[in-house]
């Protein structure tokens, strides 16, 4: 009974510690900023053993949050433009990884869904909606390769037989910490589009979750710390700002609190307006013709990750010594050849190309004919010219590569690659299996026949906006060999292609004169004056 | 003497026990962002100015960095740790340090438990293993 007694003492003496810990603290008293604590809800204190659960007990209080992402291109994968192609990442062909099809429970571990692994996967599903993917907030939520995005709650060994052990995630936690969006969920796909760290976009990659203010004078997580939800301001889940529907100038105002506005709020102006430059407001007369990006975003990938430039994947399938797939790495340990993926070039730093752009994006589908004497095939193209008036000058990270295609049917191959079956390219090196299977998943017809083109795709350039002082000088446009110098159809002062001999040497030869006249007529004076005493 | 446990002296065991691990549990949740920005803006800065390159967290186990957390000799001992976390060592470098001038103010133990969280959430085994600083 004494001990007991003991016991109960240092138990009231622990949670007194405790109590007075919490009272010495200030920031316990801070103002929490979400009305609800989700550890509270009975819905989530339960052991949860798939992502599906999750979602079900979600809905239980949100009931139409389903109902609002299957109209998202998150969830549909499928956009048709105004020009009247289907696009979205189900349709598209790009010279990355090329296409979803056929690899899908690799590629849609970024779908914001469960289980996508083949056509038979059910859209109107609302518990097949991913709630977690975007609003964790433990940074520990994870969507494994191969699985078709679903999570994995018991330890599990995948590939089977390949001694791989994918560690479980704690879901109830996870759920228990919901939260807004943030970089890092965002970016759990964003950043690694591509197939990896800063692959595709160039301007986006992991150096964004925690950034510094050089980097990125928004997203600086010791400044103005923007979430990419600050721009891509969102209503009902419906993200504003995809780069399939890109708005290439936006001639509005700043976009003013309580008035309502159908215009895309993830451009500069719609926070900044049209005449941002207060200091030098020469600047501003550059607007009609300039994009912001294209002077404060000096270099993209500056965050220490590198970017794709060119992928040739007509070299892949080679073995080491070892007899194994073979890999090599540049003097940064960077990976420069797999014989899954063939050969890259890889960017930091990387100065951007500068195109007219005036919204629209051509795109060079599955269904195309592609001329191998026409080359580079446009994966896809941006439109515009200096004469249309729709047009800004942007900068562009033009992606550069070399991809299967089809000779005789001459098209685009759609290629089987992941997967762990006798026809995955990435198993087998096969490219005659691979294609076959591929092919047939879009009801393609194939020749059996495996070929090479050159390829191209443009990628604007939008993150990575640099402080002000280090935005572009006026030299680094207004100069021989420029930034801007291959952009057709614009004077632009100082530009070697500008520049006219013969105007020159008019200029030089008025100005002659014009001293001439000047020293005759003084000459004169004096003469006359001197006569004149 | 024998000892009998009584029904009182169980459940203060229990709920002592249920205590230590709530505690336990809340001293691993740390604010893991606030955590990362301070090892990347402070740790690694001087790491990398300073003492051969940055120490990625996953570059040891959950288990290697708490022993070395609570051993607390940073540096073959020159000096703690919590040193470099306390608000004495912010205030001295906040005029050239972001991260010291935000967080001037934020308890010493919180911020080393921030520290923490995001190092062993980030470790070699931990739930999200983190290479890039
Ligand atoms: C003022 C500079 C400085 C700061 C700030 C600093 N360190 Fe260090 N750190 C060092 C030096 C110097 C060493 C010793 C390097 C050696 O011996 O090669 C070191 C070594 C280490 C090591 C290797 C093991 C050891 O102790 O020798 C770890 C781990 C480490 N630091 C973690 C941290 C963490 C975590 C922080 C931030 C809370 C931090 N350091 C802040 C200078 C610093």
């Amino acid at each position: 009974m004494r001990t007991g007694i003991f016991m109960a003492a240092v138990l009231a003496s622990m949670l007194l510690v405790s109590a007075a810990h919490a009272a010495s603290d200030p920031d316990s008293a801070k103002l929490s900023k979400s009305t609800s604590d989700h550890t509270k809800f009975k819905a989530l204190q339960q052991e949860f053993n798939s992502g599906p659960e999750v979602t079900k007990a979600c809905l239980s209080c949100h009931t139409e949050a389903s109902k609002q992402l299957h109209k998202t291109e998150h969830w549909k994968w499928e956009y048709r433009s105004p020009e009247g192609q289907l696009l979205g990442k189900k349709n598209v062909i790009n010279n990355f990884c090329t296409s979803i099809r056929t690899n899908e429970a690799a590629c849609n571990i970024c779908h914001i869904g469960y289980g996508w692994k083949d056509d038979t996967f059910d859209f109107t599903s609302e518990v097949n909606v991913d709630c977690l993917v975007c609003h964790d907030t433990t940074g520990n939520y994870k969507k494994p390769a191969g699985l078709a995005g679903n999570v994995v709650t018991k330890a599990m060994e995948f590939p089977p037989g390949s001694g791989n052990i994918i560690k479980p995630i704690d879901l109830k936690k996870i759920a228990q910490a919901v939260g807004k969006t943030s970089r890092d969920t965002c970016g759990a796909c964003h950043f690694y589009g591509g197939g990896g760290d800063g692959v595709k976009h160039g301007d986006m990659d992991s150096s964004l979750a925690s950034p510094d203010q050089a980097l990125d004078v928004h997203m600086d997580a010791l400044g103005l710390n923007f979430a990419c939800a600050t721009c891509h301001m969102t209503e009902g889940h419906q993200v504003p700002g995809s780069r399939y529907a890109p708005t290439a100038q936006d001639k509005g105002d700043a976009h003013v609190r309580g008035k309502e506005y159908t215009s895309n709020p993830t451009t500069c102006q719609a926070c900044h307006g049209q005449a941002p430059h207060k200091k030098i407001a020469k600047l501003n007369d550059h607007t009609d013709k300039v994009a912001c990006q294209a002077c404060h975003i000096p270099k993209f990938a500056r965050g220490g990750v590198a970017t794709k430039m060119s992928w040739d994947w007509s070299t892949g399938g080679k073995m080491g010594p070892d007899g194994k797939p073979l890999i090599k790495k540049d003097a940064k340990g960077h990976v420069i050849y797999t014989a899954a993926k063939g050969d890259f070039i890889l960017g930091e730093n990387v100065v951007p190309d500068y195109q007219w752009f005036n919204g629209k994006v051509g795109y060079t589908l599955f269904s195309d004919k592609v001329e191998k004497s026409d080359q580079p095939t446009r994966i896809n193209h941006f439109e515009g010219s200096a004469g249309d008036g729709k047009s800004l000058i942007w900068p562009v990270k033009i992606m550069r590569g070399k991809q299967a295609f089809d000779p005789v049917n001459k098209r685009l191959a759609v290629v089987h690659t992941a997967g762990n079956d006798d026809t995955g390219y990435w198993t087998n090196f096969n490219w005659e299996k691979a294609v076959a299977v591929g092919m047939a998943s879009i009801g393609a017809p194939f020749s059996g026949k495996v070929d090479f083109v050159t390829t191209e795709s443009t990628w604007p350039i939008t993150h990575m906006v640099a402080p002000a002082k280090d935005a572009l000088r006026c030299h680094d446009c207004h100069a021989s060999n420029g930034r801007l110098e291959k952009v057709p159809g614009i004077y632009i002062p100082g530009r070697a292609s500008d520049h006219a001999g013969w105007l020159d040497t008019a200029g030089w030869a008025l100005a002659a004169l014009t001293l001439l006249g000047v020293l005759g007529h003084g000459l004169g004076r004096v003469i006359v004056s001197k006569r004149n005493k | 003497m024998t000892k009998k446990l009584s029904s009182l002296n169980v459940l203060s065991l229990c709920l002592l026990a249920c205590s230590l691990v709530a505690s336990a549990a809340h001293a691993a949740d740390g604010d893991w962002k606030r955590g990362r920005v301070y090892y990347q803006k402070v740790c690694t800065e001087c790491h990398t100015a300073k003492a051969g390159g940055p120490i990625a967290p996953n570059t040891r186990t959950m288990a290697d960095w708490t022993k070395y957390l609570n051993t607390d000799k940073h540096a073959k001992g020159k000096e703690p740790l919590k040193m470099y976390v306390s608000r004495e060592y912010r205030a001295n470098i906040k005029a050239t340090n972001k991260a010291a001038e935000k967080y001037a103010d934020v308890p010493d133990e919180q911020l080393f438990n921030d520290v923490k969280t995001f190092m062993l959430k980030g470790a070699k085994d931990g739930d999200s293993p983190a290479s890039c600083l």
